[in-house]
């Protein structure tokens, strides 16, 4: 149980990005929340005025669902799971976007991936993006990232064998 | 429901937004003022369900209310989850967690008036 003090206490170092991307979680919840709740809506109520854009919704929020437990749930099968829901998240809110741009009487209420996500701020085409990113940060601990994390990295090692200037 | 009320729920929001990237950035975790913080947002949004209540009671028309009673239900929650999410955070990034929770009840607070006043589709 963490401290109760006032501002926190000091933060654990963790391993790098792994915060970051449990911070991700937060708004791939808020998605899979928003998407659900708007396709169960949609299904619902009017499913028989674009069947095939409602069920894209329902896709949209079952991908949602997928990738938040995938990246809440960590470790080698929970980023492999996130990896291929995000991905498949990327790839759908491109054609998605893209169709409903092309063909608009297709989707003639919004779905949250409809002309790249416009209704969401365009939230929907920029996370992706961003947890493809975390998540490629991060190759199971092995490598350090390209950029240390703001801290020091965990052991400080010694100078590698720089060579005495004698 | 008002756009008072909501603006205060917003307003709050941002401000809960911005300590929680602050801590972020300060590099602390979980504590008490991201309790209180939280426990401020969803005090505003129980009394702006209450509105609501009363509202319904009165006669007040929803012109979607599948919708509108999903985003009152997601708001409510949203800021609970986001804190007990943050409350297991061991890292710095347990503010940012709280910040971004606020981001999301900070615009669905003003979606929620569109769907309360039928507004915008």
């Amino acid at each position: 149980m963490p401290e109760r003090s006032t501002l926190g206490s000091p933060a654990a170092q963790g391993a790098p990005g792994a915060g970051a991307v449990r911070a991700l979680v937060v708004v791939y919840a808020v998605f899979a929340l928003a998407a659900g709740a708007r396709a169960t809506v949609q299904l619902s109520t009017r499913f028989d005025e674009a069947p095939v854009a409602y069920l894209l919704s329902a896709f949209a929020a079952a991908v949602y669902v997928v990738a938040t437990v995938g990246l809440a749930r960590g470790g080698g099968r929970g980023r492999r799971t996130a990896l291929v829901a995000i991905t498949v998240e990327l790839v759908g809110v491109l054609a998605i976007g893209t169709l409903s741009l092309i063909d608009p009487a297709a989707f003639p209420d919004e779905t949250v991936w409809s002309a790249f996500g416009r209704g969401y701020y365009f939230v929907p085409l920029v996370l992706p993006v961003l947890g493809l990113l975390l998540l490629s940060r991060r190759p199971a601990a092995q490598n350090p990232p390209k950029s240390p994390p703001p801290k020091s990295p965990p052991p400080k090692s010694p100078p590698p064998n720089s060579p005495p200037p004698e | 429901m008002t756009p008072v009320l909501v603006g205060v729920g917003s307003a709050v929001a941002v401000v809960v937004m911005l300590f929680g990237f602050g801590t972020t950035l300060a590099g602390r975790r979980f504590g008490l003022l991201h309790a209180v913080a939280v426990g401020l947002i969803e005090a505003v949004l129980l009394v702006q369900t209450a509105v609501v209540l009363v509202g319904l009671s009165r006669g007040h028309d929803l012109a979607d209310a599948p919708t509108f009673w999903g985003y009152l239900a997601g708001v409510l929650l949203i800021p609970v989850l986001a804190g007990l999410w943050a409350w297991t955070e061991p890292t710095r990034w347990a503010g940012t967690q709280v910040a971004l929770g606020a981001l999301a009840v900070a615009v669905m607070e003003w979606r929620l008036l569109q769907l309360w006043e039928g507004t915008g589709a």
